[in-house]
Formats: structure tokens, C-alpha cells, sequence
């Protein structure tokens, strides 16, 4: 014992003891760095760590050594920026202190405790010799224990023999219940042999000490027990005895259920698959640190979608469309029905011209929201100024004025409808720009089965062929890609595959849905229509198409 | 007799459990900072675009300091957010200031340009800012306020309503007693 404390006193002492004053630079640096702790990395210490960031501290301590500074004022430094957690080893003083003296308390508490455990050890092994009783009391012991009878610890005795006639039972009870575990075979040879001698020298010291002490205070409650006895005998012959047993079995399931059920719950709650290169496995409920990785966090992505959403406003107003563009697209590869960027879309290619295009952008916002006011003011007012479709553009105002609180905005729109419906009265000149002798206008809407093979990239041919020539190019073809279905079209001279041929005559109409949008490539699940009454001339209005074919 | 076995046994496990808990509850690479409440470290940094600014210059205004690199997804994750923010503070007595950190020119500048970032970023090549602010996590953001106090820390990304939020406690002068967490953080 003392060599093993002079042991642990020199482990302690020795290290410092070695210490001695560095004195060159590097040196002394390679001292300080070695007692820092490197903040990137898992417990390296500055002088140990290749990072980018042990290098910057390195060449920190060195200039600060080079200014004259002590290592305690460097190591100061760094305490006042990161705490005392970059110091590798934690200060002798105040709470950290227990972190130097808790070991060698446990281990001086464990050397005690095993001291102790083999002392009783080695007293046990000396007093249960069993040669040492009386072969007579022994026999007694046996008798006693194979009756039927059950001993019972009454807490109720009392007087000097009490607690003799306590062991007295259970020993006794010690004895019948190895009996039976032997018996039953839960009990091997080698321990039975090695139990019942003890318990049954035991026993006889206590029936000794009994026979040598005077029996008179105990004589009033005997008969109340032994009454007891009797009852008990009786009930342990019906099987009706409380089994400690199975209780001491009940409370171990019960323990390992709520064991294992606490285990899973914490486990599964604390551990997921990495999602990423910079992805730890414990997380959420361990350290409060969600997932990491870019790509699979919807939450991420909603984040970015609002600030996408934010910039895109923001380019918006400053007019700068291309920004503004990237801003939306980017919303739209995140959220594909966000009503807002298909809105602004559509507003960015009014401005451009693109007026078909941005009526799908319109039509594509009020698909997932047909209330959404921004979409529905430019659809209207597209329809209105671009389209000439009059009634078009008056029922989407006149819905934005029912959904709009009073105020100038709705004021505004009203003006516009006003306006519109003035011009509707005169029809003559609105009719012509409406009627037009060389367009060929109409619907085109979706087979009810065949809506579910819809897909959001199809993109959609409206061809237009002479009556006469079944062969060779079409006459015109007009594609609009995403289309939003029931959809209407108008298709005129702009849209023909050669300039210099009359766009006139009988012709004969037909659609298809194209899966890649390649219009000289057929894929196998393009959807395909044709106008019922081909050939039609030029200049007919409502030539509504159903695509109701599947290639 | 068992009473006191079973007392015995938890003087024993209780500790031990509580030890355990208290260990397994914490983040181990987490540091707890110093700064908070303290005033900012000064500083000099040369931007980006060759001017010099100093933090000192900055007194009387609440500045978002935030360092990053471009090598590090959470400070991709939050780019898009910090500048929305400051489109819309920028007039409002508040300076962003971005100082790239444990990285290269060449990259800083890419990334900038990748999310069109408008607000004064410099680099620190010496990575003596980093360290007077502890940084340790990327990315890591100061808030400071007009007296130049840092009133909160953000270790990992950071989004649009968390930014607003103690961009307007820093004008206050609030000082959060606990250092703010994003979602995740890298570490290189």
C-alpha cells in the first residue's frame, strides 16, 4: 500500500518536476502551442494540428513572443477569446480543480471498497467451517428444516432471544428454499454441497445459543404465532404462498422492458444516417444540431425559396430583369407551382413582348391559386391590351375588383373595366380586330382518362397542314411549351414554317402533346388530337381540339 | 439490510448517470464564447475592393460581422438570406461587413459573384480577426451595436427572421445572454 502511493505521488510530481524554462523561440512557442487546444479540431493541440487555423495561431504566438509577451499573457490572450476550453489541461483553480482531484478520490474510494469486499472475503471462509459445530445440533437442523412447516420472520417478537429466533427462520427458510431449488434443478451439485453445509452450521450456532438463553419472555407470543404458522402452512399447501419469487421476476421484466423501450426511443431520436460529407450521425435530440448537407433539408430549401423570392422583388423593382429572372427560375426548380415567381414571370416577358408565354405564366399561377391578384391584373390586362380579347380581360378584372378591399387599387382596375366596357360598346371595330380572316383560333383542352399522363415538361404542337398535300412540311406549327390545359390558341402568317406561301385555304388541324418538345421526334406516350371537321378554311374561330390519342 | 444495498447502489449509479447525461447532452466541439456582452475586438480590414475599413469607423452604427468561406455549405446555405437582409436594411444605420476567412482570393471572389453579394467583404489572410473573435465554426456571425458592445453570436447558418430579429435587439442594445446556433455548422 504505501509503495503504490508513492507511485501515484511521483506520476504526479515527475511531469512538472521536468519542466524546465524554454529558452529559445521555438521552443517556447512548441511549450505554449502544446498547451492549447486547436478549436477545428478533436483534441489536438495547436502544436499537434495541421490546420489552416493552428497555423494562424502558431504564427500568432510567435509574433507575440516576438513582442515580448510571456506565455501566461499568451495563454491569457487566448482564455479571453475562446474561454478557458482552449487550454488543453483545465487551471488548477476553482471548478476545474475537481477535475484534477475526482480521479484519485475515486481511486483511493476503489482501493478502500476492494479492501474491504476481500477482508469480508476471507472472514467468511474462516467462520463457516462447519467441523467446528456440534454433529448433534446438525441433525436437529435437518429434522427441522424437512418438516412441512414454514418459518416466518415476526418483526412483532420481542425480548433477547428475538433476534435469534429471527435467524433462526430464516435460515431455516434459506435451507428449505436451496432444498427446493436443488430439487427443482436450478441448483448445481457443486453449489448445494457447498451452501447447505454453511447454512446448516449457521443454523446450529443459532439453535445453540437458543438452548443456552432462558425462554420465559418469549412464552405470550408463542401461541399467537404459531397459530400463525399453522394457517400459513395451510395456505402453502393450496399453492395460494406469495411468491417472492415471481415478483422478483415481474420487476425484472418490467425493468428491462422500460429499458429497452427507453433505449430505442433515445437511440433513434439521437442517431440518423449521415446525409452529407459535413454530416455528424448524433444530432437533434442528443446536441440540439439538425442535419447537415445541402441537397436533402426541405427546410433548407423553403429557407432559400423565401429569400429567392426576396431578391427577386428586389431585382424586379430595379428593373434588372435578368437578375430577376434567375431569382424566379431558381423559385420555380424548388416550388414548380409557386404562384408568386409564375406571376412575376409573367409580368417580366409582358415587358418583353412575349405575350403568349407570359399568359401560360398567368394561366400557370391561377391553376394552383385562381384567386392570386397579381396574376389575375396581368392576365387581364394582357388579354386587354395585347390579345384585344375584351370579354377575356373583363372577366379576370372584374373578379380582381370582387377579391381587391376597397381603396386605389381597386379603384384602378374599375377604371380599367370602364374603360374596356366602353370600348366594348362600340363592337364594330372591337369585332374586327377579334374576327380575323387569317387566323385560325380556338380550344384546346385534355381527354378526361388521359389527364393523369399529363407531365409538367411536355410541350405542345399545334400543327397546321394543307388540305391538298398530305406530305411534305406543315403549312404552319405553333408550339407553347408547359401548356395549362383547357387552353386557347390563335394561330396566324407568324407562325408559318415558310414565309413567301399564302397562308390561306383549306387546312387541315392537329395537336400533340410532345414529351421531349422536339417536334421531329415521336415518343411513345405523346398525346395527340385532331379538329374533328377537317379541312377548315382559314379564319375559323372555335376550332376546339381534344387530345384524346395516345402515340 | 436491502434498504441500505439499494441506497448504497444509487449513491453509485445515480452520479455516475448524471455524469453520463450531462456529457451526452452537450455538443463536445461547441465553445461556449467569452465575448458576449464585451466590447468588439478593433480591427483593420482591407476589402475586396482595395479600400481599407476599420470598425472603429463604424461606431454609432449596428454591424452584422460575419465570417465565412466560400468552401463551407452553410455559408452557401445563408448567402442568398444575408444579402436579401441587407438590400432591405442598407439604409437603415446598419453595416454589413463579411470577413472571408481559411480561404483562397480566387475562390472568395467566385463566391461573392455566385450570389451576387453587394455588402463590404474583406479578407482576413492572417487570421488574427478570426482568432480575437474566437472564431472556431463556419460560419460565425457578430452582431454589434451602435456603442460597439457585441450583443449575440450565431455559430452556423443563419435566416431571414433571425438576422431581422437581433439586427433590431443590437439597435436596442439587447444583449442575448445565450450565443445562438444554426442548424449546422463546418468546421475545416
Amino acid at each position: 500500500m504505501p509503495s503504490l502511493v508513492i507511485l501515484v505521488l511521483s506520476l504526479l510530481v515527475l511531469p512538472t518536476g521536468l519542466q524546465a524554462q524554454p529558452t529559445d523561440l521555438e521552443e517556447q512557442l512548441r511549450a505554449i502551442s502544446k498547451e492549447l487546444r486547436c478549436p477545428v479540431c478533436q483534441n489536438l493541440s495547436v502544436a499537434d494540428s495541421p490546420s489552416e487555423m493552428a497555423q494562424q495561431m502558431r504564427a500568432l504566438v510567435l509574433k507575440q513572443l516576438k513582442e515580448g509577451k510571456s506565455p501566461e499573457q499568451i495563454k491569457a490572450y487566448f482564455v479571453s477569446k475562446y474561454g478557458e476550453w482552449i487550454l488543453l489541461s483545465p487551471t488548477t483553480k476553482g471548478f476545474s480543480l475537481l477535475v484534477w482531484i475526482l480521479p484519485f478520490i475515486a481511486l483511493t474510494g476503489g482501493i478502500i471498497f476492494v479492501l474491504l469486499v476481500a477482508r469480508r472475503w476471507v472472514q467468511r471462509k474462516g467462520e463457516s467451517r462447519p467441523s467446528e459445530v456440534d454433529p448433534a445440533l446438525i441433525q436437529r437442523v435437518q429434522q427441522d428444516v424437512s418438516t412441512e412447516r414454514v418459518w416466518e420472520i415476526d418483526p412483532e417478537i420481542e425480548g433477547p432471544r428475538a433476534h435469534l429466533l429471527n435467524e433462526q427462520a430464516r435460515l431455516y427458510t434459506e435451507l428449505q428454499e436451496l432444498e427446493f431449488d436443488y430439487q427443482a434443478g436450478r441448483l448445481s451439485e457443486s453449489d448445494y454441497q457447498d451452501l447447505r453445509p454453511r447454512y446448516e452450521a449457521q443454523a446450529a450456532k443459532v439453535l445453540r445459543e437458543l438452548d443456552s438463553s432462558p425462554a420465559e419472555a418469549m412464552s405470550k407470543k408463542r401461541p399467537h404465532r404459531a397459530e400463525r404458522q399453522a394457517k400459513d402452512a395451510g395456505q402453502a399447501q393450496n399453492g395460494k404462498a406469495p411468491s417472492r419469487r415471481g415478483w422478483i421476476f415481474a420487476a425484472t421484466g418490467a425493468f428491462l422492458l422500460v429499458f429497452g423501450v427507453t433505449l430505442g426511443i433515445f437511440l433513434s431520436k439521437s442517431l440518423r444516417p449521415r446525409g452529407s460529407e459535413q454530416d455528424s450521425i448524433t444530432g437533434d435530440f442528443l446536441t440540439g444540431t439538425g442535419p447537415g448537407g445541402l441537397s436533402a433539408d426541405p427546410g433548407m430549401r423553403r429557407a432559400d425559396l423565401q429569400s429567392l423570392l426576396t431578391q427577386g422583388h428586389a431585382a424586379f423593382e430595379r428593373q434588372d430583369w435578368s437578375q430577376a429572372i434567375d431569382a424566379f427560375k431558381k423559385v420555380l426548380a424548388i416550388d414548380s407551382d409557386r404562384p408568386e415567381a409564375h406571376t412575376y414571370m409573367g409580368l417580366i416577358l409582358t415587358q418583353a413582348g412575349h405575350v403568349d408565354g407570359a399568359l401560360l405564366a398567368f394561366n400557370r399561377a391561377l391553376s394552383t391559386n385562381p384567386e392570386y391578384p397579381l396574376a389575375l391584373w396581368g392576365k387581364g390586362m394582357v388579354l386587354y391590351r395585347d390579345k384585344g380579347d375584351l370579354s377575356g380581360a373583363r372577366q379576370n378584372l372584374q373578379k380582381l375588383v370582387s377579391l381587391l378591399p376597397s381603396g386605389k387599387e381597386r379603384f384602378e382596375v374599375q377604371k380599367t373595366i370602364d374603360e374596356l366596357t366602353n370600348r366594348q360598346a362600340t363592337p364594330a371595330k372591337s369585332k374586327q380586330s377579334v374576327t380575323n380572316p387569317s387566323r385560325i383560333e380556338g380550344t384546346i383542352s385534355v381527354d378526361s382518362k388521359l389527364k393523369a399522363k399529363l407531365d409538367s415538361g411536355d410541350a405542345l404542337f399545334i400543327i397546321v397542314r394543307s388540305a391538298n398535300s398530305a406530305k411534305g412540311p406543315p403549312l404552319a406549327v405553333k408550339k407553347i411549351d408547359r401548356p395549362v390545359f383547357p387552353l386557347s390558341y390563335s394561330l396566324g402568317p407568324e407562325n408559318m414554317m415558310m414565309s413567301g406561301r399564302p397562308f390561306g385555304g383549306k387546312v387541315n388541324v392537329s395537336v400533340r402533346l410532345d414529351r421531349d418538345g422536339n417536334a421531329l421526334t415521336r415518343e411513345p406516350g405523346s398525346l395527340m388530337g385532331t379538329y374533328e371537321k377537317n379541312p377548315v378554311e382559314i379564319g375559323t374561330q372555335g376550332v376546339d381540339i381534344i387530345l384524346d390519342q395516345v402515340l | 439490510m436491502p434498504w441500505r444495498r439499494i441506497l448504497l447502489t444509487l449513491a453509485v449509479i445515480l452520479p455516475l448517470v448524471g455524469v453520463l447525461a450531462f456529457g451526452f447532452s452537450r455538443d463536445p466541439r461547441y465553445i461556449a464564447s467569452p465575448l458576449i456582452g464585451r466590447p468588439a475586438p478593433p480591427f483593420t480590414v482591407t476589402l475586396f475592393d482595395g479600400k481599407k475599413l476599420s470598425l472603429a469607423d463604424l461606431r454609432g452604427k449596428v454591424v452584422f460581422l460575419n465570417f465565412w468561406a466560400s468552401w463551407c455549405p452553410p455559408c452557401r446555405a445563408e448567402a442568398r438570406d444575408l444579402e436579401a437582409v441587407w438590400q432591405r436594411y442598407r439604409d437603415k444605420n446598419i453595416v454589413f461587413l463579411g470577413i472571408d476567412i481559411q480561404d483562397t482570393e480566387k475562390e472568395a471572389f467566385a463566391f461573392l459573384k455566385e450570389f451576387q453579394i453587394t455588402y463590404p467583404n474583406g479578407r482576413d489572410a492572417s487570421g488574427k480577426i478570426s482568432i480575437d473573435y474566437g472564431v472556431w465554426g463556419i460560419p460565425e456571425t457578430f452582431f454589434i451595436d451602435p456603442e460597439g458592445r457585441i450583443t449575440y453570436k450565431h455559430v452556423g447558418g443563419l435566416e431571414y427572421p433571425i438576422i431581422v430579429a437581433k439586427l433590431d435587439e443590437a439597435r436596442r442594445g439587447l444583449i442575448s445572454a445565450k450565443e445562438g446556433k444554426g442548424a449546422y455548422q463546418s468546421i475545416r
